[in-house]
């Protein structure tokens, strides 16, 4: 009995890349629908409210920090493409003080990770704060040019 | 389609009266701006919203129950804010159901307000606001109350179709818009906003305690603001930067 395993035809190798795509997807959707709160207990951080703006130089991270002073933010990088910011709060607030009563819980500090979607210069990177939103510049690394002829 | 919506009345509804709409939106400046004026003139609820395109939510005030998108009146105006985004799939319906229950109402005016995203917002101490209507009318008394125009563009959203909706009936209608943040919640657009209102609606709210409580407001709206983000996206909020093609 020969032992020569069967060839896969092209079909059949299309299609398991096809499902591998699918479930991949499916993850990826699945990761972005699970619903958490936007609080944690165990370190009393809120997570803020955060955005990525990509621009031809430089990718732009801001964050909404009410209840804030500037001195008191942080921002680091956390590998090559992930910041995380903490922010500790002027003045700790209560699950009270958004007339929540069934649940107890303090909150000091904001706190959040962000991904970088693409590569930057991440030791360049510069913060500024105004009207209460951080924004946290990073240049985009630009290794290669295609010369036009 | 319009059957599956209905406005459930609790109170009597003034008529004659001047309707605001206030729902979330960019910078959730229409209802911040709507709940303050709700709030200062110590509005009683007057009707709520109810539908099965609607998610199963109930919201507590005081141990009560109340649904998410209501109605406050007062003696000539009505105010309808949503403690939740209204979904793309359920926005159709709701707006022409509202906008035809507020013609039943006999109302002379709706002004539904709102947030135009600008991206140096950081850099604008006092946010412009800018101003559409339905009819050609409208458009001259914005003038005469010195209000930018909104002359070309999009909009889209609740505003819009309370726009056309307002517009197909007659209803006439004024859209006020205020330079906000796209996806942070913006008590001073909000603020902006109702300094114009109060010109056309002749009312009186000071808006200082709204700028006083600026950061309360955001650090209670981040929840709410990150679901009406993922509405915006869905509804394709952003199409309101593109320039239009037919002038």
């Amino acid at each position: 009995m020969s032992t020569r395993r069967k060839r896969r035809s092209i079909f059949e190798i299309i299609r398991e890349h096809v499902e591998e795509l699918e479930a991949f997807a499916d993850e990826l959707i699945e990761s972005a629908l699970v619903e958490r709160p936007s609080w944690d207990l165990q370190s009393c951080c809120l997570e803020p409210l955060c955005s990525v703006f990509v621009s031809t130089d430089e990718v732009i991270v801001t964050a909404d920090l009410p209840n804030i002073d500037p001195q008191n933010i942080k921002v680091e990088a956390v590998g090559e493409d992930l910041i995380e910011i903490t922010a500790k709060m002027k003045r700790k607030v209560h699950f009270e003080d958004f007339g929540i009563t069934h649940r107890q819980g303090e909150f000091s500090a904001f706190r959040c990770q962000t991904r970088i979607p693409m590569p930057v210069n991440i030791k360049q990177m510069k913060t500024q704060f105004k009207r209460g939103i951080l924004e946290v510049h990073l240049p985009r690394r630009k290794d290669y040019r295609i010369r036009v002829e | 389609m319009s059957a599956v919506v209905k406005v459930v009345e609790k109170k009597a509804i003034p008529s004659d009266a001047i309707m605001l709409y206030g729902l979330p939106d960019v910078g959730l400046v229409g209802l911040i701006a709507t709940s303050y004026i709700i709030s200062e003139l110590d509005f009683p609820e007057i009707a709520y919203v109810d539908s099965d395109l609607l998610p199963p939510v109930v919201v507590l005030h005081n141990g009560l129950p109340h649904a998410p998108l209501r109605i406050y009146g007062g003696k000539n105006l009505i105010a309808t804010i949503s403690e939740m985004p209204v979904s793309e799939a359920a926005l159709y319906p709701v707006m022409r159901t509202l906008v035809d229950w507020g013609r039943s109402k006999k109302v002379r005016m709706v002004i539904s307000m709102g947030g135009m995203p600008v991206q140096n917002r950081q850099d604008i101490k006092e946010p412009k606001v800018f101003g559409a209507a339905s009819n050609k009318d409208l458009v001259d008394f914005l003038h005469k109350k010195k209000l930018n125009i909104l002359e070309q563009g999009y909009m889209v959203g609740p505003q819009a179709l309370t726009m056309r909706f307002c517009a197909e009936k007659n209803i006439p209608a004024i859209a006020l818009l205020a330079q906000s943040f796209y996806n942070y919640p913006d008590p001073e657009a909000a603020a902006a906003v109702i300094r114009e209102v109060t010109k056309i609606a002749d009312i009186k709210v000071d808006v200082s305690d709204l700028l006083d409580k600026g950061e309360e407001i955001r650090l209670r709206a981040r929840d709410i603001m990150k679901r009406t983000q993922r509405e915006l996206t869905q509804m394709k909020k952003s199409q309101e930067y593109d320039l239009p093609y037919v002038m």
